[in-house]
């Protein structure tokens, strides 16, 4: 480098990026403790409780690090107070979230997680705490009234997800398009690169509700339920949850989250 | 450790699923192939608009060098993102051009290959220029006092000479654009990395990534191989009094 100015000029760059990097660091770990310190003191204090959840997945999770909210994250701090805990969650990609918690990134995971045999192989699940529905989203006004429609279209779904196996068994559509995260999905709906997009019932509702020009053609019940998972050999937290979850249902606490972020009754399978 | 094998290394897993990935592969290669075409000719069009002679074509200079400095500086994993989130929107396109069905090819194909083109557009224009700039002043004046036109010199005298000084270069942008085709699995078109994160999901096991990416290194490990001889040949021509080529 012959030229003095240029050296001088990359000098300064890389001092730049070095200082930016050193205070994007310090600024991020304060506020993290700053957040824990908060929830420690709203909380049982104890341990932190880390959590792992594929956010955004609006409305069970949502909002922006260090203020992460929804039905899941309320639940998980309810519960997390009750073991006299304070919940510290992780945003994380659902296709290796089960994997990534039996190596113990993270604790316990709750991310609108079904409870299937497959997965139970790999990890271990609470008691369920809620019963799920998959919506077919479509734009409004659209011609397809149901699943049964699907045949020949192009359907958006969310990769690892049970609406993708759904679509996979029953909708037997042109094209299954597997999109990274759920807005991804509904994105492409809105945008209309895809006709329909099959998803988690209250995630289709949420979408209707706060985003527009969409609908909910149909909701197919799947019977299926989600539940929170530990490593397998993790049993003290896992019993630990599920009494937890009790004393959570029992109190009535369950009642005013799902009624918070759903509009809705919760079901009698879960509330007794 | 026993873990991580595998969880990386499960043959039976790559087993299973080696038609599944191979297969997405062959769609990493087909769209590195379109936006290799597009992109070689879109650079070319880009080096040439830049080095436009005069005053007067100066607005066209400019714009050419803004393009090419915005789009090298922007992620592709962003532009592809913009794109097939955004031109769906603009009304004022027909509808097959907002949502491009084009060949048989579903329209996350196309968003990938225009971002991959836009891209590797702009790259791919700086080693043209630098194969034009290597080009001795004296050949394009030369080819200009002879009669010909800008143009004619360009294409007759200055191109020809300046495309045989960066074949390795080039090369080295292209193995580049091989690899970012796998960008293009945010958007749902289902290539090898797509394919192997739905094997993850389904086996809770990430073999099929490691299939993917031995995958590639078949394909790409010649090619480096190919930019090393490139190289040696011509600082072999260096060595023997050529002028200065650009490697």
């Amino acid at each position: 480098m012959s030229k003095p100015w240029l050296t001088a000029f990359f000098a300064v760059f890389l001092v730049g990026v070095v200082s930016l990097v050193a205070a994007g660091c310090g600024g991020s770990s304060s506020s993290s403790s700053g957040e824990t310190s908060a929830g420690g003191g709203g909380g049982g204090g104890g341990e932190p409780l880390t959590v792992g959840s594929d956010i955004p997945y609006p409305p069970f999770e949502q909002g922006k690090p260090g203020s992460y909210t929804g039905f899941d994250v309320e639940l998980m701090e309810a519960i997390a107070e009750k073991i006299g805990r304070t919940a510290e969650f992780q945003d994380t990609s659902f296709e290796t979230i089960f994997r990534d918690v039996g190596q113990g990134k993270f604790e316990a995971v709750i991310s609108a997680a079904t409870i299937t045999a497959e997965r139970e192989k790999e990890v271990a699940f609470s008691d369920p705490y809620y019963l799920s529905e998959q919506a077919i989203l479509v734009k409004e006004g659209s011609e397809i009234k149901g699943i049964a429609e699907l045949e020949g279209k192009v359907v958006g779904a969310q990769q690892g997800t049970t609406g993708l196996e759904l679509g996979k068994e029953k909708a037997n559509a042109s094209e299954l398009r597997p999109y990274p995260e759920g807005p991804d999905a509904i994105n492409a709906l809105k945008a209309g690169t895809v006709e329909a997009v099959i998803i988690d019932a209250p995630v289709a509702q949420n979408a209707v509700e706060e985003e527009g020009g969409v609908e909910i053609a149909e909701k197919v019940p799947t019977e299926e339920s989600y539940g929170i998972a530990v490593a397998k050999d993790n049993t003290e937290l896992l019993d630990e949850i599920n009494q937890g979850l009790e004393e959570v249902i029992e109190d009535g606490s369950y009642t005013t989250i799902y009624q918070k972020w759903f509009h809705l009754e919760p079901p009698k399978q879960i509330v007794g | 450790m026993s873990e991580f094998f595998n969880q990386y290394f499960n043959f039976n897993v790559m087993g299973e699923h080696f038609g599944d990935v191979f297969v997405a592969f062959l769609q990493n290669l087909l769209v590195f192939a379109v936006a290799t075409a597009l992109a070689l000719l879109w650079g070319l069009a880009l080096a040439l608009l830049r080095q436009l002679p005069g005053r007067k074509l100066m607005p066209i200079r400019f714009l050419t060098i803004t393009y090419i400095d915005v789009f090298r500086a922007v992620p592709i994993l962003i532009l592809i993102l913009m794109i097939s989130g955004g031109v769906p929107f603009l009304t004022f396109l027909p509808q097959e051009v907002r949502i491009p069905h084009w060949f048989g090819r579903p329209d996350p194909f196309w968003y990938g290959i225009a971002a991959l083109v836009m891209v590797y557009g702009a790259f791919t224009a700086e080693v043209y220029r630098a194969g034009i700039e290597a080009v001795p002043r004296g050949q394009m004046e030369a080819a200009r006092s002879l009669g010909m036109s800008h143009f004619q010199a360009m294409r007759h005298v200055v191109v020809p000479q300046g495309i045989t000084k960066i074949p390795a270069p080039m090369l080295n942008e292209l193995i580049s654009l091989l690899k970012d085709t796998t960008l293009i699995s945010v958007i749902s078109l289902s290539e090898a990395v797509l394919v192997s994160r739905e094997v993850l999901a389904e086996r809770l096991n990430s073999s099929a990534l490691t299939l993917t990416a031995i995958f590639f290194l078949v394909i790409i490990l010649p090619l480096a191989r190919v930019v090393d001889k490139l190289i040696e040949r011509n600082q072999l021509k260096i060595a023997r009094g050529s002028h200065i080529e650009v490697a």
